[in-house]
């Protein structure tokens, strides 16, 4: 599904983010990425995301190799996933639903699919009885909520979520994690960066650890309680 | 398959305009200046240009005969102008036709000269065309020595000081014009990067679920093309305004000057401003999207 090989990501001003990943990911897994700040997290989401370039090396995508696609192609390529950031994104002036329908409407979905999915997301994601809410009304945790049920909108293979919990207190972070393990149980490949090691260590899934640009340990369980 | 609304699209193009009111204005006010002042200058050149022909100036030589002249000489002379190498067409003007003519350019008074039909002070003509100006000064010459004549009226420097004049309003205006082109482009970009900067979050969430970058552009695209289509709409009013007016003023001091009647050219007007604006509109937008179009 993913994989990454001696991918080197030197930014314009010469900061190397990225020296030598390699990294295999395949289909339906859940992946917890952990490293300290500045470690080159981000930055590799943004090569997914296919937002930045590598500068050497190879990343393949459910087929697509990342360095040889078109502009043109790009929009279709980022349909293949869903994204959500630590402070949500979300359309001030939009309800939970119309953030989520926007979504399905850029892509030029038929109206008659929206009305019929976006209740359905809304109520996977706990969310049925919010949908007419404008983001100042919900709480961090349901903002997050709306942010993954747009993630999810478009039907992508895969989910990027870069510090989902970041900006939610310690209990709505659990319930956000579960959500993603649900999701990864629907199917859906699940990349998860994070800090939260309480969460790591309780999920017991693969953990990738980045350092100094590059994968410093990648196992199954635990990363923080050696 | 894709069904985007145009309505959002339309939308999203008036509240971008709405959003940055200053700006909007600006553009529209600075395009539509720009607009007016190559609607004057084209109808300066098109009125010089329709004058010029209607004189005929360009290629003609008016020889005036001797008021002595009998009818014999008068077509001894025709004959020899006639066989002047280069010489095309050769027109007879009777002292008498030169007389309707004088009296209808004087216009309202000109039957105070009807006196004169029976003692005619004006003299017989030939005018002469010719299609090679190469030949100009040879044909003069030969002109020159053909009895009779009593003087010759070279209206090719008249139409050369008109040519040259001409050529001149060209040149100045359009220096003019491409520094208020560049300015209304300039405008146009940064009130569109206002608008976009504005967005830049809603750009960001549009790019990351999959937006095309048609989907994106298109709604600053529009707004563009709206500034554009605005400016171009109040440069016609104004152009109007200006042109009657001026056409009005002319009128009363002199008649002699053909001017294009408006009714003529407002269709063209219409809609080469509308062209030239929204085109205008449009490459603004156009190159202040660049860098969200592009990686
Ligand atoms: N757009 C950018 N331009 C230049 N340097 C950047 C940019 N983005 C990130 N960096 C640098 O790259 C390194 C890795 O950053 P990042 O991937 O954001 O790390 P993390 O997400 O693990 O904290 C850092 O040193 C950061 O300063
Ligand atoms: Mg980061």
């Amino acid at each position: 599904m993913i994989d990454f090989t001696n991918v080197v990501k030197t930014y314009p001003n010469g900061t190397v983010a990225l020296n030598g990943v390699n990294l295999h990911i395949d289909d339906g897994e859940f992946v917890f990425v952990v490293g300290s700040t500045g470690a080159g997290k981000s930055t590799l989401m943004k090569l997914l995301l296919r937002e930045e370039k590598a500068t050497s090396g190879t990343i393949i995508v459910d087929g697509t190799d990342l360095s040889k696609l078109s502009y043109f192609k790009v929009p279709q390529y980022r349909r293949k996933l869903g994204v959500v950031f630590q402070d949500f994104r979300l359309f001030p002036k939009k309800t939970a639903y119309e953030n989520v329908a926007f979504a399905m409407q850029v892509v030029g979905t038929p109206s008659k699919k929206i009305r019929r999915r976006v209740p359905a997301l809304l109520n996977t994601l706990s969310l049925g009885d919010k949908a007419n809410c404008f983001p100042n009304e919900l709480s961090g945790g349901e903002q997050q909520r709306v942010a993954m049920a747009r993630a999810l909108a478009n039907n992508p293979k895969i989910l990027i979520a870069d510090e989902p919990t970041g900006n939610i207190d310690p209990k709505m972070s659990l319930e956000i994690m579960n959500l993603l393990v649900k999701i990864n149980k629907l199917g859906k490949t699940v990349l998860v960066v994070t800090h939260a090691k309480e969460l790591v260590d309780y999920y017991q899934q693969r953990v990738v650890m980045i350092e100094n640009g590059h994968v410093s340990d990648d196992r199954v369980g635990g990363m923080y309680n050696k | 398959m894709k069904r985007y609304r145009p309505t959002y699209f339309i939308g999203q193009a008036f509240s971008g305009l709405w959003r940055n009111g200053v700006m909007s204005f600006a553009s529209i006010a600075v395009l539509m200046s720009c607009l007016v002042v190559l609607g004057s200058f084209t109808l300066l050149v098109a009125n010089i240009n329709i004058n010029l022909e209607a004189l005929g100036l360009m290629n003609q030589i008016v020889a005036f005969v001797d008021d002595d002249m009998t009818e014999d000489d008068i077509s001894r002379i025709e004959r020899e102008i006639k066989s002047i190498p280069y010489v095309g067409n050769v027109t007879h003007i009777t002292e008498s036709e030169a007389l309707d003519e004088w009296i209808e350019q004087v216009g309202e008074y000109g039957d105070l000269y009807e006196q004169f039909r029976d003692d005619n002070p004006l003299p017989d003509s030939f005018v002469l065309e010719y299609v090679d100006g190469a030949h100009y000064s040879d044909i003069m010459y030969n002109l020159g020595r053909i009895e009779g004549i009593e003087s010759i009226r070279d209206e090719r420097s008249l139409a050369n000081t008109m040519q040259s004049l001409k050529n001149g309003i060209m040149l100045i205006f359009s220096w003019f014009l491409i520094v208020l082109f560049v300015v209304s482009v300039f405008v146009i970009i940064n009130t569109v990067k206002l608008s976009v900067y504005s967005r830049k979050n809603e750009i960001e969430i549009m790019r990351y679920v999959g937006a095309t970058g048609t989907f994106i552009s298109l709604p600053f695209i529009i707004e563009g093309a709206l500034i554009g289509l605005t400016a171009s709409m109040l440069a016609y009013i104004v152009e109007n305004f200006l042109y009657d007016y001026i056409q009005k003023s002319m009128a009363d001091v002199v008649n002699v000057i053909k001017i294009i009647p408006l009714s003529d050219i407002r269709v063209v007007l219409f809609f080469g401003f509308a062209a030239v604006g929204i085109v205008t509109g449009i490459i603004g937008s156009t190159i202040s999207l660049s860098k969200y179009t592009r990686s």
